[in-house]
């Protein structure tokens, strides 16, 4: 008999375009820092050698709309095409390619969640990747070697999913993957945040004391404090601080504390730049 | 609310509605049913009045950039530096 699924490691990073777009336009200190930081998720991810990749962001209107706008979705495909857009592709500064799915465990984990009673929306084939996963990606996966079942979390329209939900959520995509043997060595990552805003009049501000907070609790491993945040507090943070749901999805999935592996408030990329991994 | 935020998508999305847009609003505004204070926002691009009537400002910023309107210039707008 097979082994059973593992959650061998998760770890968490920004998606700012910045990053994979200008990364000479920021503070050379600022640059080592956070390029270091993705080198060592890179590398701690290669040394897991994983079978799969749950990846969770949000998306930003490339896929869903306000006439179809999920909670969460969970995706099935053998493939996915990021960036949507030649266009994008070059803005990102990320050749458009396929990237592959493991369709076995993504299948297994829509049904399991299902059968747990979440209800994330299927979507069997056709979406395509933004920022959210194609510019992580490039850092931490340059070559798309590891199959992805991509796991959307709604991010960029109120109301979200509450910060337990998507802890939760990502408690059962622990149990979904530890009860199948179609990928036994699996890693969560988490994509998006932290303070930044998008769209509105506060473009630019960076929220210090919010992102340093969530980090902390991030680090302490205490999930009732990870969890405790009511949308007032997220908003002060930006409209683009809402995608630290997928760092809770991952959070949950781990159940340990994180080490961050960085954090910089990088003015240029009008985010707080992070990036962690699971002390797993 | 739902129609301004579908052309919005729309616009960025799909290539023949950016340009129908471009060349006569008019048309597509009619199209997608959006009259009274929303059309003359839209028409005017008036983002920062679609923004402050709960546009959500994702859609706004991203139908901005596909209409060519320069991301400074939309910021000074939404931020009331200066008449959109």
């Amino acid at each position: 008999m097979s082994e059973m699924g593992k959650i061998v490691g998760a770890f968490t990073a920004s998606h700012s375009p910045g990053i994979t777009a200008w990364p000479d336009r920021i503070d050379q200190r600022q640059r080592v820092a956070v390029y270091s930081a993705y080198e060592e998720a890179r590398r701690r991810i290669e040394e897991l050698q994983p079978d799969a990749v749950v990846a969770v962001s949000v998306e930003h209107f490339t896929n869903f709309h306000l006439g179809n706008l999920p909670a969460f979705a969970v995706a099935t495909g053998d493939s996915y095409l990021g960036p949507v857009t030649p266009e994008m592709g070059q803005f990102l500064n990320v050749e458009q390619h396929q990237y592959p799915g493991h369709a076995g465990l993504a299948t297994h984990l829509y049904e399991f969640a299902l059968e747990q009673e979440f209800d994330p929306t299927l979507v069997e084939g056709g979406l395509a990747f933004d920022e959210n996963f194609c510019v992580p990606l490039k850092l931490l996966d340059p070559e798309s070697r590891y199959p992805l079942v991509p796991v959307i979390v709604n991010g960029v329209n109120p109301p979200w999913p509450t910060p337990k939900r998507c802890y939760n959520f990502g408690q059962m995509i622990r149990r979904a993957v530890e009860a199948q043997s179609a990928a036994q060595r699996v890693v969560v990552l988490g994509t998006g945040g932290l303070s930044h805003r998008v769209g509105t009049p506060e473009a630019g501000q960076i929220n210090t004391d919010f992102d340093r907070d969530f980090l902390e609790r991030l680090e302490s491993g205490d999930a009732d404090r990870l969890i405790d945040y009511q949308r007032e507090e997220i908003d002060a943070a930006g409209n683009g601080a809402h995608e630290i749901r997928t760092w809770l999805v991952a959070a949950g999935a781990a159940g340990t504390p994180f080490e961050v592996l960085t954090y910089e408030p990088v003015p240029e990329w009008l985010t707080g730049t992070s990036v962690a991994a699971a002390r797993m | 609310m739902y129609s301004l935020h579908k052309l919005l998508w729309d616009i960025r999305r799909d290539q023949s509605v950016e340009a129908s847009y471009k060349t006569n609003p008019d048309v597509v505004l009619d199209e997608y049913g959006i009259d009274g204070d929303w059309r003359g926002w839209m028409k005017g691009l008036d983002f920062k009045s679609m923004y402050e009537h709960g546009i959500n400002p994702y859609l706004l910023y991203f139908c901005a950039l596909q209409l060519e309107v320069d991301r400074a210039a939309y910021y000074a707008q939404i931020r009331g530096e200066k008449e959109g």
